[in-house]
């Protein structure tokens, strides 16, 4: 009503006069300062003022206020993924001047599987407005105010409105009480300024949001970015606290881009229950910024797949299954995987002589055990590079902890083959054990086993048939995963099912004692190096976390063994147990963090990029680069047998060949993207580029030779053309 | 044997505990990834033939997730912006494929018919129009507004994702001077430049996403 008799007041200057006076003489019926409203179905707008009349030289409050309908929404800022932030154009008189919007804190409004940040309900969005010191009393200001919005429920309509204040000049301001206080709440609700400084990093794929201001018990924390080209909106942002404060996990947005080393935002979060927010300044890593401003545009050189071309379309699905099964049946041969098939074997003879029929049944439960593990990590792998993400072949090993526990487990196995310690029934049930659940179990989990221990190698044809399998659909890629899981079962299978292979192995006896106590070295030989992959990936503190990790197993183990005869020992014995496994875990999580950066390990390489990369073409000089990672035994073994051979460095030189590191130890976006476009689902991969500008790359076997190495130094040298063309 | 066969059943249920547990925190992002393989997808179009990315190989294909009531889209081809484009794209033997991801249900959604009739009505030149009720396309290259732009090389690499201009609003008085994304990407490929800007943040209405299965 009052909205009203004001809109026409203010149409009519005499009306407003008498208005005035009306107001001054009946102070119950004071009219709000408040513009006529623009009324859709879905919103109400109108401009709000906190004075009735204004001084010459005085700031005050104004407010364009949406009451918007229930199920819709208005925009933020940052609008999140998709929409639009309310706008405000001015049109002020001379002398006039109006500050930005005082945005208050909005609210994440998910529409699955998107997430939009804005508000609902009653929306408030305070102005500043300062009147000249040479208003002169007596003289009308008129506010006209042209406002834009996007109001969305499904659907989304764009909405706009004028709004215009008259408001006379006075000696005295004349306050609009209730204006006054709905502003002055809204105002009381706005982010305060956070007293502390936010620091962004990066970790990997995601964005680490550290805020040592913030106190570990607040609850639903959440980080609203001013940019919106920062972080993936939609994703959760699970928190961190330590003694430093708190952190939280941002996933990075697909167009990321910061320019500026300090970015803001608004954190909300609730405090006892009361909702609270924050204006906040962060500053972010360096590299961040500049890494974000080159990746964004960065140029990426050239490169030709010669030998075994990955493309889509080049691999049919044919040749995908054949090289992923080849691939597969050779991955048994890796050193990672060999210790465990020795056991199956082992088990193998032993039953020879027992049952043709529990032989078969173990050899297609190992079987499973190897589809059903290879299904798992083929899911992930292929979830993963369907959702975007860098992993690939080996990712778990890119996780200390992980590494960690493999390292455990290979000791206990060792232990175990020494005959240090017996868990369960007694050895001398093996027979009748064997048909017992816990046997059927060991069998399928030794299969499993051995897929996990094999993931560090990538044997030939491997890479390409799972290159091949995270660019296809699902389903194809699945079909290549189990054509690997099949090549790689085959040969227990197939022993398990030849009685005549087994009737070859000789007779149990102590030989095979002294045969399996000899496994035990192979199982520690791949503590140790798992031990040597976490220092590289968390320097000292990785040690230290596996060694304290190891003992701890150790310890339990020794104890589940002396409390086993009485009750009560047991009970003593488990929480022992009990404290002792939790107390190790903590402390791995604690102390094998990845390290910020890995680095090249060898002083004669040099860090890749793809800019190095161009930039050594450009001087002339042919590029070699070497995609590795400390887990990756294929990587060390070419390391060992080609890239560090005398012959092949001196190739290097005469040639003048740069030679690039990609360490994939650790997790890392850009070398996960150099791999997938190359087809590739993880390491080893080789590249050699030519010295000439924008030349492209030749991708190199996955098993090196120092011969091949040289040769394909040359061909990069462009000494050796005639090869070049003769290459399929 | 069973004993350390028991030890290795324990262990080795150990050791996948902490697997499933680091695959846990799966992203929420979409799939497609500038500098990747362009994710593969099959759609009916609105004649009801299936399509897929595959029988594309060697062009460049532009996806334009659309929604004819989106004050956003209609913008675009209220103006003939769209439409243009898409008749300079089709000159240059560019493949344009629209793709409208509403379910059932769903503001925006249409069947065969009346996308073809949206089509002729706007004097629109897709190569096709995808229908994609079930977002499974949607969900792959992670669109999230309409218009929401991709390009895909003829390697079938994916070169560009995000907006069609740098002017984030739905009035029509934003498309003068507006710097056309797909336009400049397009352009950067044919030289065989790198593309410049090849990742950019789009704007507009929300996809209308269908429930997952």
């Amino acid at each position: 009503m009052t909205t009203q008799l004001m809109a026409l007041m203010s149409r009519h200057g005499f009306l407003r006069q008498a208005a005035l006076v009306l107001a001054l003489l009946a102070p119950g019926l004071a009219p709000a300062a408040e513009s006529a409203a623009v009324t859709t179905p879905r919103v109400s707008a109108t401009l709000l003022s906190s004075r009735d009349t204004v001084t010459p030289g005085e700031r005050f409050q104004v407010a364009l206020v949406q009451k918007i309908s229930k199920g819709w929404h208005t925009y933020w800022q940052n609008p999140g993924d998709s929409g639009e932030a309310t706008r405000i154009e001015w049109a002020l008189p001379a002398g006039l001047s109006a500050g930005e919007i005082q945005w208050p804190a909005p609210k994440a409004l998910p529409v699955e599987p998107l997430v939009n940040f804005g508000f609902e309900g009653t929306l408030l969005l305070p102005v500043e407005i300062a009147v000249p010191a040479d208003a002169k009393p007596g003289q009308t200001i008129t506010l006209k105010a042209n406002a834009t919005w996007l109001v969305c429920e499904k659907i989304c309509i764009p909405e706009e409105g004028s709004f215009t204040l008259d408001l006379p000049v006075a000696q005295a301001a004349v306050v609009d009480e209730s204006a006054q206080a709905r502003i002055d709440q809204a105002r009381a609700i706005l982010p305060q300024p956070a007293d502390f400084k936010g620091r962004l990093s990066a970790e990997g794929e995601s964005l680490l949001l550290a805020l040592p201001g913030i106190a570990a018990d607040i609850r639903d924390l959440r980080f609203f970015p001013l940019s919106d080209t920062l972080i993936d909106h939609a994703a959760p942002q699970p928190m961190t606290a330590d003694s430093n404060g708190v952190t939280l996990q941002l996933a990075r947005s697909s167009a990321f881009k910061l320019t500026n080393a300090e970015l803001s935002g608004v954190l909300t979060y609730k405090d006892g229950g009361v909702p609270r927010s924050l204006a906040l300044t962060a500053e972010a890593a360096p590299a961040l910024v500049t890494a974000a401003g080159q990746a964004a545009s960065a140029p990426r050189p050239a490169v030709v797949r010669l030998p075994m071309p990955v493309e889509g379309a080049d691999l049919t699905l044919w040749a995908a299954l054949a090289f992923a099964f080849l691939g597969g049946l050779i991955l048994n041969l890796m050193p990672c995987v060999l210790p465990v098939l020795f056991i199956k074997a082992l088990g193998f003879a032993q039953l020879a002589r027992a049952s043709r029929s529990e032989v078969r049944e173990q050899g297609l439960l190992f079987l499973a055990g190897v589809v059903s593990t290879f299904m798992v990590l083929a899911g992930i792998v292929i979830g993963f590079a369907a959702l975007g993400s860098g992993v690939g072949w080996g990712f778990q090993l890119q996780s200390p902890p992980l590494v960690i526990a493999l390292a455990v487990v290979m000791t206990l196995i060792g232990f175990n083959l020494l005959g240090a310690f017996e868990v369960g029934t007694s050895v001398q049930g093996v027979g009748h054990g064997l048909a017992s659940r816990g046997g059927r179990v060991g069998a399928f989990m030794t299969g499993a086993l051995a897929v996990v221990v094999a993931t560090p190698c990538t044997a030939p044809f491997m890479g390409a048939a799972m290159g091949y399998a995270v660019t296809q659909p699902p389903a194809l890629g699945l079909a290549v995963f189990m054509a690997l899981a099949l090549g790689f079962a085959l040969p227990v299978v197939a022993l398990s099912f030849a009685p005549g292979l087994l009737r070859l192995l000789p007779k149990p006896g102590r030989w095979m004692v002294v045969l399996k106590q000899a496994f035990a070295f192979p199982m520690f030989a791949t503590a140790i190096w798992l031990i040597w992959v976490a220092s590289v990936q968390s320097g000292p503190g990785g040690v230290l976390a596996a060694l304290v990790a190891v003992l701890a197993a150790g310890f339990i183990v020794w104890l589940s063994g002396v409390s086993r005869d009485s009750g009560r020992a047991r009970l003593i014995g488990s929480a022992l147990g009990v404290v002792a496994a939790f107390g190790a875990g903590w402390f791995v999580l604690q102390s094998a963090v990845p390290s910020a950066t890995s680095e090249a390990r060898a002083a004669d390489t040099q860090v890749w990029t793809p800019e190095r990369v161009m930039a050594l073409q450009a001087e002339g000089r042919p590029v070699f680069v070497n995609f590795t990672a400390a887990w990756c035994i294929t990587c060390l073994a070419n390391e060992r047998v080609a890239l560090s051979r005398q012959e092949v460095k001196e190739a290097f030189a005469e040639l003048k060949v740069a030679y690039l590191k990609a360490d994939w130890t650790n997790r890392n976006s850009a070398i996960a993207q150099a791999l997938a476009e190359q087809g590739r689902a993880g390491v080893p991969l080789y590249l050699f580029y030519p010295g000439k500008r924008d030349g492209q790359a030749e991708i190199l076997p996955q098993l090196l030779t120092p011969d091949s190495l040289i040769t394909a130094a040359r061909r990069a040298a462009g000494l050796d053309l005639k090869t070049v063309a003769n290459r399929p | 044997m069973t004993a350390h066969q028991t030890c290795k059943t324990f262990i080795a249920g150990l050791a996948f505990a902490s697997l499933a547990f680091a695959a846990g925190p799966v992203l929420a992002q979409g799939a497609a990834k500038v500098g990747a393989p362009a994710p593969a997808f099959q759609a009916i179009d609105a004649d009801g033939k299936t399509r897929n990315l595959a029988e594309f190989a060697g062009k460049t294909v532009i996806l334009e997730w659309t929604n004819h009531d989106c004050p956003y889209v209609r913008k675009h081809y209220n103006s003939a912006t769209m439409q243009g484009l898409q008749k300079d794209m089709a000159k240059e033997g560019v493949v344009w494929l629209s793709v409208i991801s509403s379910p059932i249900g769903e503001q925006g959604h249409v069947e065969g018919p009346m996308a073809k009739e949206l089509t002729a009505k706007r004097d629109a030149a897709p190569a096709a129009v995808l229908l994609d009720p079930d977002s499974k396309v949607a969900r792959a290259y992670g669109a999230t507004t309409t218009p929401h732009m991709y390009i895909v090389d003829p390697k079938g690499t994916l070169a560009y994702m995000g907006a069609i201009d740098d002017k984030p609003s739905s009035s029509a008085a934003s498309l003068t001077g507006a710097k056309s994304y797909v336009r400049q990407a397009v352009a950067e490929l044919k030289a065989g430049k790198p593309v410049s800007e090849a990742s950019t943040k789009s704007y507009g209405c929300a996809v209308k996403y269908a429930p997952v299965s």
